[in-house]
């Protein structure tokens, strides 16, 4: 199988390029007829343009990716609209996060005082932390949600604090530099080299976050100039992706240089992979996209994976073909990740994260750091 | 509060802080170098048995009358006993350790250091000694050698006490800054802001480093010490971790000082440990400014490079490595973009030649990592990253 061939990304992402590719020659083409230009057209119709103007499906997709929601401002949030009562008592503070009227309000109490704040943002689409706002100054809380266990619990990495006020109890607060990176990373709309302003941020990640130069790109659209085409994120090899996702996701380079190590940090998916033998940069059938369409929501069948693995892994056909250059796996060909990609426990984390680095992994080896 | 101390306080306060060590040290030193058991057999089993009686007893006598006079304040009796007992006992550690204490204490430097000497002749690890000599050596202008006593202190522990970690790691920052190591001797004042200690010198330190001036604090103009210390109020703040408030002041200071040169560099570096990324601007503002700022370019350069934003680093890669071909960091910038933009043969050879002056740059390897895996040398990749990750932090 073909390194194209193997990612179905790159086939609906060909698909939707030509289907936009096709919906804007018919729409020139119907302009061309009517006399009118696209931009002409559009605005016969009153429409705005959008990203989806063109690029429909994957805009479709992409409304329900988890990027999109990596984070959601204040309101009505399905998880706790779920669960309009949580509770927890962590040393001497008790913790209650109340949902009502689409309104979420977190409370932490240490038995003779108690601060309510309204939850401003929240971090996260199934496990969720959250930032409030308080005196200008933003905190992010001390204990979050754990959709698994249904449970609230302290925010990992926040461990080691030892609250001694209700302030401090109720959330960390953040440097001017943390809550921009963490905003960054959760948001779209921050503009490199100016202050960050909340009120302009769109939570999640729209379609500009990684298609730099999008905007532009439909503005000119709207005038039927598509010269100013996006970075075409396409092209890269597989360490520049990992290197792509990896400004969230952590790069291998970043973990490596924060000298960064234990299972904790199993969820930095770029650096795992990295570590994997089998990783090689110019071969794209082991960068992220060649498993993950981040468009789509994000894909739970194991078969879908294994044809990945086997897109390399696959015993080889033809008499030209070399076997000693593949190596196949002697025990299966079906639910490769399970014992190639164990599922680990992130410590405190209430859920467990795949762990990319792709290996022969046996029961009881310890976690390869 | 945390006074500087140069002054005729802090010496008192030096004192204050080291009495702990005395009582501690002194008690080890004796115990390590003199076994009472092991001494007394030596001399029984002596063929001078007599005369070394009497040297005992007079030794005795003269190592008591000496703890006695230094515990009644009579300084000067006391140096005089202890100097006379190490006459008599050249190998007597604890005798020395006092000797250069209370030589210090009469500000007697060039006779401690000679004290202290002796001391860390007989006990090369007797650490306190070597940070006592390092404050010595500062006193007497011997700052080579004081930068290197407190610096070796300080890795074994000597500013691990409480008490005594503000003399020694403010002494450290100033010999650092004086050398030309800003970014070490920031590291040490930050020790200072974390623990919010407050002090108009420390700020000027601070200030100092930052601007990477040299000049000691006791030493700098009166007509620049208005930015250094507001400078040094700026970056203190944000080693303090007062993000909002180091950068308002830092924005005031750009307003007021626009062409202060090292400020948007300072900046930067400040930034740098949160999100390199942030840092980007300052680098460039402040090549902009100050276009011969090579550290500047070289910074850009390299941070740029962290960025992934390879094709913008080049240019400043090759500037700053074409004004300062020696420069580690720009041989380093250097070399991973060409190695990232296309030209891997010149790009390994620069990050090679890094390697072979410091075999465990971790910015080397990585971006042998980076070139190994993109050229499809698996194996060669592999090896590099399992080094990478081995290298000591």
């Amino acid at each position: 199988m073909s390194a194209c061939s193997a990612s179905p990304f790159r086939n609906n992402s060909r698909g939707r390029l030509v289907a936009a590719r096709l919906s804007v020659s018919i729409s020139l083409l119907f302009a061309g007829l009517m006399n009118l230009s696209l931009a002409q057209a559009t605005k016969a119709t009153a429409a705005p343009t959008t990203c989806a103007t063109c690029h429909a499906g994957a805009a479709a997709h992409y409304a329900t990716a988890p990027m999109r929601h990596a984070m959601e401002a204040q309101g009505a949030n399905p998880q706790l609209v779920a669960h309009p009562t949580l509770t927890t008592q962590i040393g001497s503070y008790s913790y209650s996060v109340q949902t009502k009227n689409g309104q979420s309000t977190y409370t932490v109490s240490d038995g003779t005082g108690s601060m309510t704040l309204p939850i401003r943002w929240i971090f996260g689409q199934h496990s969720q932390t959250w930032v409030f706002e308080k005196d200008g100054h933003l905190y992010e809380s001390l204990v979050s949600y754990f959709p698994r266990d249904n449970t609230l619990s302290i925010t990992p990495g926040d461990q080691k604090v030892t609250p001694k006020n209700l302030t401090e109890a109720m959330g960390r607060e953040l440097s001017v530099w943390e809550s921009r990176s963490c905003f960054n990373c959760h948001a779209t709309g921050i503009v490199p080299g100016e202050k960050m302003t909340l009120e302009k941020l769109t939570p999640g990640l729209d379609c500009a976050r990684c298609h730099d130069g999008a905007r532009q790109h439909m503005t000119d659209a709207a005038h039927d100039n598509f010269t100013t085409l996006p970075k075409s994120l396409r092209r890269m090899d597989a360490e520049e992706v990992s290197n792509f996702c990896g400004q969230c996701h952590r790069t291998w380079d970043t973990v490596v240089r924060n000298h960064w190590h234990g299972p904790a940090f199993v969820r930095f998916q770029p650096y795992r992979l990295g570590n994997s033998k089998c990783f090689i940069g110019n071969d794209k059938r082991i960068s992220c996209l060649a498993c993950h369409d981040p468009h789509q929501q994000v894909n739970h069948d194991q078969s879908y994976y294994d044809s990945k693995c086997l897109a390399c892994h696959a015993a080889p056909k033809g008499a030209g073909a070399s076997a000693a250059a593949i190596k196949t796996c002697s025990v299966a060909t079906k639910n490769c990740t399970t014992c190639h990609m164990p599922k680990v426990e992130l410590p405190g984390g209430h859920a467990q994260f795949t762990d990319h680095q792709i290996r022969i992994a046996r029961a009881g080896d310890p976690y390869p750091n | 509060m945390f006074v500087a101390p140069i002054s005729t306080a802090i010496t008192k306060r030096i004192l204050l802080q080291m009495r702990q060590i005395q009582v501690s040290v002194a008690s080890r030193l004796a115990a390590v170098c003199m076994p009472p058991l092991l001494l007394s057999a030596l001399l029984c089993s002596s063929p001078v048995q007599a005369h070394a009686q009497e040297s005992a007893s007079s030794f005795d006598d003269l190592a008591g009358r000496a703890a006695a006079a230094r515990d009644q304040g009579n300084i000067p009796l006391a140096v005089e006993l202890y100097g006379k007992a190490e006459q008599l006992k050249p190998d007597w550690a604890e005798g020395w350790f006092y000797l250069g204490m209370l030589q210090y204490e009469g500000n007697q430097f060039p006779q401690a250091i000679e004290a202290f000497n002796h001391l860390l002749q007989l006990q090369p690890t007797a650490v306190p000694a070597m940070a006592l000599r390092g404050l010595c050596e500062f006193e007497t202008s011997a700052y080579g050698d004081s930068l290197r006593d407190l610096e070796e202190a300080v890795a074994h522990g000597a500013a691990n006490e409480p008490r005594n970690a503000q003399i020694i790691r403010f002494h450290l920052a100033q010999l650092l800054a004086h050398a030309g190591r800003f970014q070490d001797a920031l590291d040490q004042y930050k020790f200072f802001a974390t623990q919010k200690v407050d002090a108009p010198d420390l700020l000027l330190g601070v200030g100092l480093a930052g601007l990477r001036v040299t000049t000691f604090p006791k030493d700098a103009p009166a007509t620049d010490r208005e930015v250094y210390q507001a400078a040094g109020e700026a970056g203190y703040a944000i080693l303090a971790d007062e993000s909002e408030r180091g950068d308002e002041l830092f924005r005031q200071l750009f307003a007021h000082y626009p062409t202060a040169p090292n400020l948007h560099l300072f900046y930067g570096f400040l930034l740098f440990p949160h999100d390199p990324t942030l840092s980007i601007d300052e680098f460039r503002t402040e090549t902009i400014l100050v276009p011969t700022n090579e550290t500047a370019h070289a910074m850009l350069a390299f941070t740029l490079v962290i960025a992934g934003r390879y094709t913008e680093a080049q240019p400043e890669a090759e500037h700053a490595y074409t004004v300062s071909p020696d420069m580690e960091l720009a041989q380093l910038a250097l070399g991973r973009t060409l190695a990232e933009t296309g030209d891997v043969k010149r790009g390994t050879e620069l990050l090679n030649q890094v390697l072979q002056r410091d075999p465990n740059n971790l910015e080397a390897h990585l971006g042998l990592v980076s070139i190994y895996s993109r050229s499809g040398r698996r194996e060669d990749a592999y090896r590099e990253r399992v080094l990478c990750l081995s290298l000591p932090k």
